[in-house]
């Protein structure tokens, strides 16, 4: 018995385990080698509170009333942007989903094209490509719209073909020894089953979506995110006020609303098991 | 001397079911006590009133002479081990480490947050391995065991807790006929040996009257009989046993005669 | 019911139950077209744009990667950004998650607390936060970290809050028979139990943090972001082409290596 050490590890030797603390450390090491980079600066930090303090002070304003039916106009945008965004990118999705799923796909080097397309859209963010879109077709909605559903399919594309990659292959074979031809196999034996989880990840999606659109306005794509920022850089709080308000209710509407749906779904899939 | 001492204990549940019906019992130091009844009659419920997992709807519980209450929660339950139908280990720990958490109770949380032991845990931890018959499986993880040893581990943690006393829910229930054998010798050597009472919820009936000193009879609630192995008779099988709303219950004579 | 089979009549199906599905997607049809006519956008624009499309990103041809050093400094900031908010985000999630599982919560009232908080840093959007912080903080990528990290500690607290809410109830259980604390029963049956899942819930934040961090600049919270915004406002497409493959290529790289981590795990 070693008298030095009285507190040991559950595990052989009492020291904790190497992998864990072998991550811990090159994790501790790469921020304390960029702490410089991203200037972590605790005094800063620390001195910046008495602005934030005096920031939300700054919030407790009266909302300029005269400014809500627009704002209610662009929240509205925001809203429909999002959802023609996801429609479209459904559209889309759905077959590039059965391309890129390995059961589905009718070639493998198709299987791998389509795998790596949808890689590459959803590579870079939204606001990428509304920057690109937007110095494209001009200011408004539309590469806003266009931005959402290029980045959408490549989520939903793939989401999709993994969903499609675990069903039950018996119920394939079943439509297929009854002589379905490739398209009517795909129709009748693999979207059925995929399909309560195809919803689950649409909702997913339309949440995602609608957090992505409520920035887009950033750079001219539409949506509230260019009243957000205007207001924030006039120091208009009786507007930012009532915007951050409405994002906040919308976003966690249809957040609770989509966790709903996709707990109903689970459940009412487990249920029929 | 009685260590655990109940006292017109009711128990319902937010759902209206009323589980204990009103009981009073006294359960001795160094006894092996076996209660017996089929399933629904409440047998889980009263063990766990005496662990304090379930809190009484009035009435009282007593363990080692202090009243249960919420201040001595912990307290209480480091004193009582506890082993359960579906073992309830954690299956991504190793072995020693589900043992180690029987010793959770007497180290405080920050030694906790980095899974530091004292050496003395580690000893007592070995100690309630070897006991088990489990030293060579103890790097294991414990989903890697069979059913049987999964169970003495169980034994392991609750003896690593150093208890008075020993609650097992239906350590058998979920395994085979030679570990069911095994385990309630376990569990009888360990009430003899290093005299820790023992409570056990049983629904085998052969089992109960082999291995118990005591026997508690529990039907929808209540207590319906209290005695020795031998004093146990097809008759009081039958009140034990009895379903309610059947007068003639041929099936369960037929399952009596066989017990 | 007995069967009758002399009439053909009753050997015709049953009446088909009414199939909604029509209506409901012409409803959604009707919707989408409501939504394109206040939207305004008109489809003239969209086909003149689309033909143009192509000389369009004929302009991103010749990637410019004169000013290489440079790039590759931002990006190195932009993922120094993306790990130390990620990092925030772990931590505080790690603190607040199993406060906000229901079979966990010490006490109904920390539950709700806990979940309020979490949904309301979910809520805010990460630019949001940005430029408030921006505000407070001045420029430079440390508010960009932190919106990053309060913002996706929201998510990661509440994937992990809801993992900790699918293990069993035995085996908290039996942790709590011993008569182990909180903190105990959390560090003992809780993390272990889900350790996989939320080191993928790790990984997925991480991704996203890094995809984000390099947008991050256009609110002033340093990196990449920053200097594509610049150059494209320019019209420079030359360089604006080689910060994009500079962008796509890192997150590439880090997509791999997640998805590699990821098939180790399991």
């Amino acid at each position: 018995m070693t008298p030095t050490l009285i507190w040991r590890c559950p595990t052989r030797n009492g020291l904790p385990p190497l992998p864990a603390v072998a991550s811990v450390v090159t994790v501790l090491v790469a921020m304390w080698s960029t702490a410089s980079l991203v200037e972590v600066d605790f005094a800063r930090l620390i001195g910046s509170l008495g602005k934030m303090v005096s920031f939300a002070g700054n919030m407790f304003v009266m909302p300029e009333w005269k400014y809500l039916p627009h704002l209610l106009g662009k929240m509205l945008e925001t809203i429909e942007m999002t959802f023609l965004a996801t429609a479209i990118a459904l559209v889309v999705s759905l077959p590039l989903g059965l391309l890129a799923a390995r059961n589905a796909t009718p070639h493998l080097i198709v299987y791998r094209l389509v795998r790596d397309l949808l890689s590459l859209m959803r590579a870079l963010p939204e606001l990428v490509w509304a920057l690109v879109f937007v110095s494209a077709v001009g200011l408004g909605p539309l590469p806003g719209v266009m931005a959402l559903a290029f980045v959408t399919v490549g989520f939903m594309g793939k989401f999709f073909a993994e969903t499609i990659e675990v069903i039950d292959q018996k119920q394939v074979e079943g439509v297929s020894a009854h002589g379905a031809g490739w398209f009517q196999v795909r129709m009748f034996g693999m979207l059925p089953q995929a399909l309560p989880d195809f919803v689950g990840t649409v909702m997913y999606i339309l949440d995602h979506n609608l957090r992505a659109a409520t920035v887009l306005g950033l750079v001219g794509a539409g949506g509230i995110g260019y009243d957000l920022v205007m207001s924030m850089r006039l120091f208009q709080y009786d507007r930012l006020l009532p915007i951050a308000v409405s994002i906040y209710l919308v976003v966690t509407l249809l957040d609770r609303l989509s966790d709903q749906l996709r707990r109903r779904i689970i459940h009412g899939a487990k249920a029929k098991i | 001397m009685s260590i655990i001492s109940i006292k017109s204990a009711t128990k319902r549940f937010p759902n209206g079911f009323e589980a204990i019906k009103g009981i009073s019992t006294e359960i001795a130091t160094g006894s092996f006590t076996v209660i017996l009844g089929p399933s629904g009659a409440g047998k889980s419920t009263l063990l766990r009133l005496m662990n304090g997992l379930e809190t009484t709807t009035s009435g009282s519980v007593h363990v080692t002479g202090e009243t249960l209450s919420k201040s001595n929660l912990r307290k209480t339950r480091s004193r009582v081990g506890m082993v359960f139908q579906q073992f309830n280990l954690v299956e991504r720990l190793s072995v020693v480490t589900n043992v180690l958490t029987g010793r959770l109770a007497h180290r405080s949380w920050l030694g906790s947050l980095f899974y530091l032991f004292r050496n003395e845990d580690i000893e007592i931890a070995q100690e309630a391995l070897a006991r088990v018959g489990l030293t060579d499986k103890a790097w294991s993880r414990a989903d890697k065991l069979s059913g049987g040893q999964q169970q003495r581990v169980g034994i392991a943690r609750a003896l690593a807790q150093r208890p008075k006393v020993i609650l097992a829910d239906e350590p058998v229930a979920s395994l085979d006929p030679v570990s069911s054998e095994e385990i309630m010798m376990l569990l009888r050597e360990i009430c003899d040996r290093d005299g820790i009472t023992v409570v056990v919820n049983l629904h085998q009936v052969d089992l109960a009257k082999r291995f118990a000193d005591r026997i508690i009879g529990m039907n929808s609630g209540r207590v319906v009989f209290d005695g020795t192995p031998a004093e146990l008779s097809p008759l009081t099988l039958q009140t034990i046993y009895k379903r309610d709303e059947i007068e003639n219950d041929t099936n369960l004579d037929l399952a009596l005669s066989y017990a | 019911m007995k069967p009758k089979q002399t009439t053909p009549s009753t050997s015709t199906l049953p009446p088909k139950p009414r199939n909604l599905f029509p209506v409901w997607l012409a409803a959604l049809l009707a919707l989408l077209w409501l939504i394109v006519h206040d939207l305004e956008i008109s489809f003239e624009a969209l086909a003149y744009g689309l033909a143009d499309m192509g000389e369009y990103f004929s302009r991103y041809r010749k990637p410019d990667f004169s000013e290489l050093s440079r790039y590759l400094d931002l990006m190195k900031i932009t993922l120094a950004t993306a790990l130390w908010g990620t990092v925030f985000a772990l931590v505080v999630a790690v603190i607040l998650a199993p406060l906000a599982a229901r079979n966990l919560a010490p006490h109904p009232l920390a539950y709700r607390a806990a979940r309020e908080i979490l949904n309301f840093m979910r809520a805010m959007p990460d630019l949001l936060l940005a430029l408030i912080f921006v505000a407070a903080l001045g420029l430079g990528p440390l508010p960009g970290a932190l919106a990053l990290g309060v913002h996706t500690a929201g998510f990661l607290g509440k994937f992990f809050a809801e993992s900790l809410e699918r293990v069993g109830k035995g085996v908290y259980e039996g942790v709590t028979s011993t008569g182990a604390n909180f903190p105990q029963i959390v560090m003992y049956a809780g993390w272990p139990s889900i350790q996989r899942e939320a080191l993928g819930y790790l990984l997925y934040i991480m991704d996203r943090n890094v995809r984000m961090a390099s947008v991050l600049g256009l609110v002033g919270a340093g990196g990449i972001g920053l200097a594509l915004h610049d150059t494209l406002r320019m019209f420079n497409y030359g360089q604006s082409a080689a910060l994009i493959l500079i962008i796509l290529g890192s997150i590439l790289i880090i997509d791999y290596a997640s998805a590699w981590l990821r098939r180790r795990l399991s």
